[in-house]
């Protein structure tokens, strides 16, 4: 359980999805999330539904994987289809269910939006699916970068950002035995009124606190008795390069922006 | 804005924090439905931490939950939760956090404590209630759900957090007290 922390819904693997650039991926991802309101024809969702199925299978992850990762938010879209069906009323009666008229112009529309709402689910979990949190945390601090210009402490969010993903298994753990010694010590969450499982949570909450406090004070003196003094200068372990492959599928991408301007109705 | 080693340690470990509070029913079960501790964590965020570090460790949150980590209620995360209609939830509790905190930097009586914990609760549920219908109507592009059915939609969990919203402020100050005793804190940034 705590593993998966680590690593989120990050699906390890070599695939050519896998191996681009994280910046690339996530650029591309939130034109994406912008150009997909932009279709309203069927050329131009068929274009984004082919890049889009294009890329999830490009990603080698098992389809019935990523479908499980989209499971809470069918109900949003067969629900967003149902209310299609029942408000709009474009175009000539198709048939009538209980006496109550569908009309061609619902199911398009309906149809229309809950694809564009499946695929801004299926390509923005591909980015989660395919990078770790680490390797996004290293993209925003690169893309956040021109900020710095303007004081915003982008090298100090992105460490933050680490620090958290690093405690949060260990807060877990503390989290897990902290209520297991205050259950030994007669502490009753599971039964009686809720005002009292309410005051239960106080001897859970107290120690957790004060733990989770003092951990980023000791973090806090270990990293400056070992020089730390903000962003300015450090080196990184890790670098990020955009390689070929990258350029490749952003002038992919453009292209598929184009055709997507050019199929519009 | 200038953030100290010790202001970024707090930061992140407060973030850590949440994602705890937002599944806290894994680790131990109050009443039968999985409930989660967010709105009370992030009014905690802003009366222990302040206005400025409260928010920005709630934007680290909402940072480490979309690059991935399953630290959003129900282990949920990712991306994809930037084009869910409940998104606004997680955005409020930066202002929550930022709000609350201002509050009691002002006034950092008991009770203003509390004032303090009801009105992030209000916030939390104007700001995230109005995104969802906002955002609901936008990526359905239809306007059946009228805006009180998004109201109605919410009233269910309201009873909880309102419980839960004054016990924070409750809580709050004893919190502060055993933090202080038991690690020594600055308390340039903090507040009470």
């Amino acid at each position: 359980m705590s593993n998966s922390f680590i690593i989120g819904q990050y699906v390890p693997g070599d695939s050519f999805i896998h191996r681009l650039d994280p910046r690339t991926k996530i650029a591309i991802i939130f034109t994406f999330v912008i150009v997909v309101f932009l279709a309203n024809s069927v050329a131009s969702y068929g274009l984004l539904t082919a890049f889009s199925i294009g890329s999830a299978l490009l990603t080698r992850i098992k389809l019935s994987y990523i479908a499980k990762g989209l499971t809470p938010v069918w109900f949003l879209i067969v629900f967003t289809f149902i209310l299609h069906l029942i408000v709009t009323k474009d175009g000539e009666v198709l048939f009538q269910i209980a006496s109550y008229p569908i009309y061609s112009g619902a199911i398009i529309q309906g149809a229309a939006i809950s694809l564009r709402f499946f695929l801004l689910i299926l390509v923005t979990s591909l980015l989660t699916l395919t990078t770790t949190p680490i390797e996004i945390t290293d993209a925003i601090e690169t893309l956040l970068g021109p900020l710095k210009k303007i004081k915003f402490p982008v090298h100090e969010l992105a460490l933050m950002m680490s620090i958290s993903l690093r405690f949060i298994p260990t807060l877990m753990q503390e989290t897990e035995k902290i209520s297991k010694a205050q259950a030994s010590r007669g502490v009753d969450f599971k039964t009686g009124p809720i005002r009292d499982r309410v005051q239960a949570v106080v001897p859970l909450l107290v120690p957790l606190f004060v733990s989770a406090f003092k951990r980023a004070e000791e973090l806090a003196m270990a990293m400056e008795a070992r020089g730390y003094q903000g962003g300015e200068g450090r080196t990184k372990l890790r670098e990020l390069k955009i390689e070929g492959r990258d350029l490749f599928v952003i002038s992919l991408f453009l292209l598929i922006i184009i055709g997507l301007v050019m199929t519009r109705a | 804005m200038k953030l100290s080693t010790r202001d970024i340690t707090l930061s992140g470990m407060f973030a850590a924090l949440m994602a705890i509070g937002a599944n806290i029913t894994s680790f131990i079960v109050i009443g039968s439905v999985p409930i989660t501790l967010t709105t009370f964590f992030s009014i905690l965020a802003g009366l222990l931490l302040g206005s400025r570090l409260g928010a920005i460790s709630m934007t680290v949150y909402a940072l480490v939950g979309l690059a991935g980590a399953p630290v959003f209620s129900q282990f949920s995360g990712g991306l994809s939760a930037l084009v869910s209609p409940t998104f606004g939830f997680i955005i409020s509790y930066i202002l929550v956090a930022y709000v609350v905190g201002k509050i009691v930097e002002w006034n950092a009586s008991n009770h203003w404590f509390i004032i303090a914990a009801l009105v992030g609760f209000v916030i939390n549920y104007t700001f995230g209630t109005n995104w969802l219908y906002v955002a609901y109507k936008y990526l359905a592009s239809t306007d059946a759900i009228s805006y009180n059915v998004a109201w109605a939609w919410m009233a269910a969990p309201l009873p909880k957090d309102i419980i839960l919203s004054t016990f924070a402020g409750i809580l709050a100050p004893r919190l502060y007290k055993s933090i202080n005793k038991n690690a020594t804190i600055a308390t340039d940034n903090s507040v009470a």
